[in-house]
């Protein structure tokens, strides 16, 4: 109690209320002035224009007087339904939507599982050296997105590094080049999933690394082997690092348009790339291309909000 | 003075969020249907005034390689435009990529100011239309008057010289005679071959695409630059075709076109006879063919310069084009480029690689009369754009 009797005589005088002020004094509520007219201006009002331009209500182009029409949404939409596979309807940009989401999904699932051995050998097997070797890891992004894609194309050409090597190891004829390497999906993917798995690994490496080890002492004295600790206890309490980590590269490749482009063929075409030809590419409407974004806008709100269901959920509860 | 709660606070927000939206819609009322035309007069423009009193800074969107001479720009040592650094110093330009004329039309509707832009032929109504451009006073260009009158006169709009034409080519195949079989090599169904699969390099150039098809689709198209729905429809059809069977679209000739041929990755691709030029110097001869007539016919433009309608220095940029269209720099641009030039008094004796010169037909601006197919503005473009970007999503 003497304690609590010191605590409170150390408790500073509070200042006397109800004072009358002098002067302007404005009030808590103009502190979020800044970040809301920040938000209207650079978030909400494009949105707005975005979205106006979606319903014709503005057009860019020359010769056509801007009313309001829903044509756009109508044609981006198919008449005809295919389900398996989804891009086979009529409307060919619904096409590239669902062809880019698959593609997408596919990515952000190899680079979640790819990324997992490497954020747990970060938090559970590297120990001291651990933030020395997460470092070598980002190392290669402290360059430029744009020189990493280069060099993948350098490595992956018909006369890259890859094909180059094949012929001086013999695996392959001089000049026959392995064609698939490069402006396939399958370069595509690549470097994708090169791109993201850093930022995969950061949330799980930061999930696992917080994790109490205590559960996992007590699981091994209670007799779980190692696998069954795993998959009891260690993998369910890093899920929430693992969807974080899903929803990084989900998010942002759905809109993904500068890989594609570099070391994509003409079947590669990606959701992202035929929004910025509508925009500012071959095929310029700005109509159309708002369709398109507001349409991948929405599917990235939907997505943030069902991943943040499970990012906020207490999954110890659950084991 | 009353506190700002936040139901004020958003309150506030929603009106000045409202007023900025309805002034967005205010902008939109602006836009009204084409006149078919840009200045009403006839009367000849004028640009009064001394050089000195305008700044001496030109804003230019040009594309790659033509930057002036005596620029960090220009590295392949082009003559053009070295009379006015010499003067005026290179620090005074400041180039943007052109990109193609799509974009640099949308980017300039969307705002973006150039003193000076370097569109092709077809394009000239289009930006008159949209109100970017304001006509050259001609007297102000002392090469002027040795320029064809063919291609000057394409450049007027409404009596006023709104583009003053100034480099011109073929557009066509460009392909290995090494590994293609002659007897394949006859014309544009060449991009259509199914044996060479994966070697083929459509250019993603907006409208040309579709007019190339257009020339194929059955019956062809009548006119490649004024389709029909029904025309526009077959070229698309045809476009899907051809799509599997190219490597990439090719989307830059210094960037991924040429270093791509060069490599043997394509051997087939849309290209100018500067590429020609480049990938023979680089494979031989031997190897490299530039189709010279393809048997649709092949494909022909003209560019040149327009002045930006709010440019603030208007005089410069006359001198600027000016140092462009003089004779020097006109040989030099069909000796550096194998383009002709719009310079009638260009002699085919200036022109050091005369078998280049013969096989390109530089110097005979009679060579795009028809069969070539040359360069028009496209009323529908917009439909031919839908049908490329409908092609490329497929």
């Amino acid at each position: 109690m003497a304690v609590a009797e010191k605590a409170t005589e150390r408790r500073p005088t509070p200042k006397r209320v109800g004072r009358r002020r002098r002067g302007f004094h404005p009030g808590k509520g103009w502190l979020v002035l800044p970040p809301t007219a920040y938000l209207l201006a650079l978030l909400i009002f494009p949105i707005v224009l975005v979205g106006m331009y979606s319903l014709f209500l503005l057009t860019n182009l020359t010769g056509v007087i801007a009313t309001f029409s829903y044509q756009d949404w109508l044609d981006f939409f198919p008449d005809k339904w295919t389900f398996f596979p989804p891009w086979n309807t009529d409307s060919p940009f619904w096409n590239t939507f669902t062809k880019s989401m698959g593609i997408t999904v596919l990515v952000s699932l190899l680079t979640t599982a790819a990324a997992y051995p490497v954020a747990y050998f970060l938090a559970f097997i590297a120990h001291r050296r651990r933030y020395v070797l997460l470092l070598v890891l980002l190392a290669p992004f402290f360059t430029s997105f744009l020189l990493r894609v280069l060099a993948w194309q350098v490595m992956l050409n018909n006369n890259g590094v890859i094909n180059s090597l094949l012929w001086e190891l013999g695996l392959r004829d001089q000049g026959n080049a392995v064609s698939w390497l490069i402006n396939t999906w399958f370069s595509v993917g690549l470097v994708l999933a090169y791109s993201w798995i850093p930022f995969v690994a950061l949330p799980m490496f930061v999930v696992m690394e917080n994790m109490d080890r205590r559960l996992i002492e007590a699981a091994q004295d209670l007799g779980a082997s190692r696998f069954m600790t795993f998959l009891r206890i260690t993998l369910p309490l890093s899920l929430p690092g693992v969807i974080a980590g899903f929803v990084f590269v989900l998010i942002p490749t759905t809109g993904e348009f500068i890989t594609p482009q570099l070391v994509g063929g003409s079947e590669t075409y990606m959701f992202g790339q035929a929004i910025q030809d509508l925009f500012v590419g071959t095929a310029i409407d700005w109509n159309y291309g708002a369709v398109l974004s507001i349409w991948l806008m929405l599917i990235v709100v939907v997505l943030v909000a069902f991943s943040a269901r499970f990012l906020t959920m207490d999954l110890r509860e659950e084991t | 003075m009353r506190r700002m709660d936040r139901r004020d606070f958003l309150k506030g927000s929603a009106a000045l969020g409202g007023a900025v939206v309805l002034s967005g819609c205010g902008s939109s009322s602006g836009i009204k249907a084409d006149t078919g035309g840009g200045a009403s007069s006839v009367a000849p423009v004028t640009y009064g005034g001394d050089v000195s009193a305008e700044p001496n800074k030109l804003v230019i969107s040009e594309w790659p390689g033509y930057e002036a001479g005596g620029t960090k720009a220009q590295t392949y040592g082009l003559l053009a435009g070295k009379s006015y650094t010499k003067k005026y110093g290179a620090s005074s330009l400041k180039f943007a990529d052109y990109g193609n004329d799509d974009k640099n039309l949308n980017a300039m509707k969307a705002g973006q100011k150039f003193d000076l832009l370097h569109p092709c032929v077809g394009y000239i109504q289009d930006y008159v239309n949209a109100g970017v451009v304001q006509p050259f006073d001609t007297s102000l260009l002392p090469s002027f008057g040795n320029l064809f009158p063919e291609m000057v006169e394409r450049g007027k709009v409404n009596g006023q010289q709104y583009w003053i034409p100034w480099d011109w080519g073929f557009s066509s195949i460009l392909y290995r005679k090494d590994k293609i079989d002659a007897a394949d090599a006859t014309g544009w169904e060449l991009f259509w071959n199914k044996k060479y699969s994966g070697k083929i390099s459509m250019w993603d150039g907006g409208s040309t695409p579709v007019e190339i098809a257009g020339l194929l689709s059955d019956p062809p198209a009548k006119e490649p630059y004024h389709m029909t729905a029904d025309e526009l429809d077959r070229a698309k059809e045809l476009l899907i075709e051809q799509k599997p069977l190219n490597k990439f679209y090719w989307t830059s000739e210094y960037g991924n076109m040429q270093p791509a041929f060069k490599s043997g990755d394509i051997w087939i691709t849309y290209s100018w006879p500067n590429d020609y030029k480049d990938m023979a110097a680089a494979l031989g001869e031997d190897k490299v063919e530039f189709m010279q007539e393809p048997s649709q016919g092949i494909l022909a433009w003209v560019c040149g310069f327009m002045l930006g309608k709010d440019t603030a220095s208007p005089i410069h940029a006359h001198e600027y084009v000016e140092s462009f269209i003089a004779h020097d720099a006109c040989v030099d641009l069909t000796n550096l480029f194998a383009y002709g030039s719009s310079d009638s008094t260009v002699q085919v004796s200036e022109i050091k690689d005369q078998e280049l010169a013969t096989k390109l037909k530089i110097g005979d601006p009679k060579a795009l009369d028809p069969p070539t197919h040359l360069e028009q503005w496209i009323p529908n473009r917009t439909d031919y754009q839908r049908v490329w970007a409908e092609v490329k999503a497929s």
